[in-house]
């Protein structure tokens, strides 16, 4: 027995000894920052099945955003700017719209940008054999011709002023031509990085395109590194593993207090959640019970409850987001009395029974229908709460049952309107049919002044805080954190973030 | 011999029965390949071109013939949502979860059988009533609360090791290495625990009996009582835990996995699910049915081997 301990003891000896000579190299081997290399976390999206076809539902973000360009950027302010069109003009009608491109900027592969590159992206977008997510945007382009080698014209079914907006999209990203089969695993842009390694499960290396037109980047490398996990990403920014994570749970933010290593970025998004009433099932069908339901809560404690204090910026119904130019920002405090009132009026003098549907498919849904009841109960809303499970919620549950959960990301105000409320959209939520918004939508879009467009999509949004059947109580505000090495990355969407300008000090 | 026979085809019935539970339970779930990979906002027709391009709109017994007789050939499946043979993506991150595991068994194993020795033998000192209290606490911690102590210990106070991993899942074993002692000692302080108070109480018990006694009365010394007495009584039982540990270590690692972002077996079923990938999830379950499976035959057969109860009988 005895030497029968002595020899695990012995095992037990040599390997601690590998146990120490391995951690030693761990030491060597934990990958600390650099200047020049900017270490990018990202979340494991689409768990593996990632590809950098900006087209495919799987696009793999951000980064399709360092190796392509957009035809139209956004600024700041979210309005357009040129990145590889340099100008645009349109017909009175806003249905045909010229582009002039940028001459002399090159591929990846040294092949040149033009026309052609162009009418073959816009097409693939919108062919709606292959379905891109991308076409609920752009659906609007009937047809797009090269009328030069830098030169092309946009035909649209419908006038839209807000055609350079739409087109500023993440995912309007201009690929070369014949590239559909390549492109997913060996893509070539014209962006600020080329791409080196693409492993979307582990650490995808990018390297910077040093004739990129907007000016060499200030960063050699990116690494875009992915974890499962966002506990697991926030650990790897406090030791040091990375050095920005464009978004991370606001409850880790305490994690990163330190000013002097960490900076922190509270960036208002388009993100919203909302409660959806299907207006084809009673009660919902009447305007008056669909008022009370929404006007019942406090939507900056419902915003606070769900998202933490400071997590959310509060919408009264409106799916525009605070930094899109067409907010309107209507008041819209809680009214139990009014709540009340309309209740009695239409018939439910003693309140109202009601199910809301709910499912942890995504965060925060089930947070929100809790937070809801708890709000609503003072005006004889009683809410009973039906978890549904999460694999079937978008197909069975999702616009079918005759209240639930809803969860939108961000989108600029002429495509969330036209594509959440309008009749005939096919993701109409609700199956709320108001031909008048419908009109009022189709003169929006096609006002060529901008202030009138203003004016006209306030009104719009006024009118959903009257009439709609969707309880829009929030759009979240996303947590950006990185290490204070990291420069240029200015406190905006990342959107409107130009990679190029990035560097690690 | 006999007996041993009948075992391993009751283990085998067991797996196909469950295997074929697990793919009706699966299939019964809502969603599959197709809404998985075009999502939310896919069009029914779209989604009906995928089935049939898939064939997974034959009904359910077409598709179970299929899958199992694509399995006998060694074939475990195709992720339409990876667009990738399963094989290909389950292999490197298996390896991945078996180092993991065989580093943390490791640690572990050997130090709990000793410990749980000297601690049984020696349960008045006061070492062993710290190590005990200690071993408690281990127990009842969640994995996360241990993986991020060691975490802020091993990597932020004193950095030592990297305090996640970023490599991928096909890393070279040099690549792998420094990135798995955090998870490894993290698993290692679960089952240290576990097996090892199953072993003091085994040797609590043992130490006790008759035949221990009458050996120490007869004046054995006490190294040969440890070693001809106690021991082959008192390891049976263990054998059976430091089983079911071991299994666990292969197929339970979900959690430490994902804390620390390590590519393997753990947190791929975990975004295997979160996906929806049924083609992924099931030869996930498969595989950890034929761990269990395996290693409470495996324990049977060495406790069987071992038990000096049954080794008397024969003579």
């Amino acid at each position: 027995m005895i030497r029968a301990v002595n020899k695990i003891q012995k095992i037990f000896v040599a390997f601690f000894a590998f146990g120490l000579i391995s951690s030693g190299l761990a030491s060597c081997g934990r990958t600390s920052s650099a200047s020049g290399v900017l270490r990018v976390g990202n979340d494991a999206g689409f768990g593996g099945a990632e590809t950098m076809d900006p087209y495919d539902g799987n696009r793999t973000w951000p980064t399709i955003n360092m190796v392509f360009d957009r035809l139209i950027g956004v600024d700041k302010d979210f309005s357009p700017i040129p990145e590889l069109a340099l100008s645009w003009s349109s017909n009175d009608d806003l249905t045909d719209w010229t582009l002039e491109l940028r001459e002399g900027v090159k591929f990846h592969d040294g092949s040149e940008f033009d026309a052609d590159d162009v009418v073959y992206s816009i097409e693939r977008m919108i062919d709606p054999e292959f379905d891109s997510p991308i076409r609920a945007v752009l659906g609007v382009i009937s047809s797009v011709k090269a009328i030069s080698k830098y030169e092309v014209l946009l035909t649209l079914s419908t006038g839209e002023a807000d055609l350079p907006l739409l087109l500023a999209d993440y995912r309007a990203l201009m690929t070369p031509v014949d590239s559909q089969a390549t492109i997913g695993k060996e893509p070539i842009g014209t962006g600020p990085f080329k791409m080196e390694t693409f492993d979307p499960a582990g650490t995808t290396v990018l390297l910077a395109n040093e004739d990129y037109f907007f000016g060499k980047p200030k960063l050699e490398k990116i690494e875009v590194i992915t974890f499962a996990d966002s506990q697991s990403a926030a650990q790897a920014l406090a030791g040091d593993q990375v050095d920005l994570l464009l978004a991370i749970d606001g409850k880790s933010s305490s994690m990163f207090g330190d000013e002097s290593k960490f900076t922190l970025q509270n960036i208002p998004s388009g993100d919203w959640n909302a409660i959806d009433f299907r207006v084809d099932q009673e009660p919902f069908g009447d305007a008056r019970v669909r008022k009370a339901l929404r006007i019942a809560a406090d939507r900056q404690v419902i915003s606070d409850t769900v998202l933490g204090v400071g997590g959310g910026v509060v919408a009264c119904d409106t799916p525009v987001w605070s930094a899109d130019p067409y907010r309107w920002d209507g008041d819209c405090p809680k009214d139990t009395e009014g709540a009340k009132k309309l209740l009695a009026e239409a018939g439910y003098p003693n309140g109202i029974d009601i199910e809301i549907y709910t499912s942890d498919v995504e965060v925060h849904m089930v947070e929100l229908v809790t937070a809801y009841k708890d709000q609503v109960k003072d005006a004889g809303i009683r809410v009973t709460i039906k978890m549904a499970d999460a694999s079937g919620f978008w197909d069975d549950v999702w616009m079918k049952e005759s209240a639930f959960v809803d969860s939108w990301g961000q989108r600029p105000a002429t495509q969330v309107l036209n594509e959440v409320y309008r009749s005939t959209a096919t993701w109409n939520p609700t199956g709320q049919a108001d031909k008048d918004l419908d009109t009022m939508l189709d003169e929006a879009r096609s006002s060529k002044d901008q202030a009138e467009r203003v004016k006209k999509y306030a009104q719009i949004q006024e009118r959903l805080f009257e009439n709609s059947a969707i309880f829009l109580p929030y759009h979240k505000t996303l947590t950006r954190a990185m290490s204070s090495k990291v420069k240029g990355v200015e406190p905006i969407v990342i959107d409107a973030v130009r990679w190029e300008q990035i560097s690690v000090s | 011999m006999k007996n041993l026979a009948r075992r391993v085809l009751f283990s085998l019935a067991t797996f196909i029965a469950l295997a074929i539970v697990s793919f009706l339970g699966i299939d019964a779930l809502p969603g599959d390949g197709c809404t998985a990979l075009l999502g939310r906002f896919g069009s029914d027709e779209n989604i009906e071109a995928c089935r049939q391009e898939n064939e997974l709109d034959e009904s359910v017994v077409v598709r179970l013939t299929d899958w199992s007789s694509d399995l006998i050939r060694g074939d475990f499946g195709y992720s339409i949502k990876r667009d990738e043979d399963v094989a290909t993506i389950i292999v490197p991150r298996l390896r991945n979860t078996a180092i993991l595991g065989f580093v943390a068994a490791l640690i572990a194993f050997p130090s709990a059988l000793i410990f749980g020795l000297l601690l049984g033998r020696y349960p008045q000192k006061r070492a062993s009533k710290v190590v005990n209290q200690l071993s408690v606490i281990a127990m009842t911690l969640p994995e996360f609360v241990i993986a991020t102590v060691l975490w802020l210990v091993l990597s932020i106070w004193l950095p030592i090791f990297p305090g996640v991993s970023v490599m991928p899942s096909n890393a070279s074993l040099s690549q792998l290495l420094p990135n798995v002692w955090l998870p490894a000692l993290t698993l290692a302080v679960v089952i240290f625990a576990h097996s090892m108070r199953t072993m003091r109480a085994s040797v609590t018990n043992v130490q006790n009996m008759p035949f221990v006694e009458s050996a120490r009365l007869r004046g054995t010394n006490e190294r040969k009582i440890i070693k001809r007495h106690i021991l082959p009584a008192a390891l049976p039982p263990v054998v059976n835990v430091v089983a079911l540990d071991g299994a666990w270590l292969l197929t339970g690692t979900f959690v430490t996995e994902a804390v620390f972002n390590f590519q393997g077996l753990g947190r791929l079923a975990i975004d295997a699910i979160s996906d929806r990938d049924t083609a992924l999830i099931l030869p996930i379950i498969l595989f950890g049915l034929a761990i269990y499976l395996f290693s409470s035959l495996l324990a049977d057969v060495v406790v069987r081997v071992f038990d000096p109860r049954l080794r008397s009988s024969r003579n």
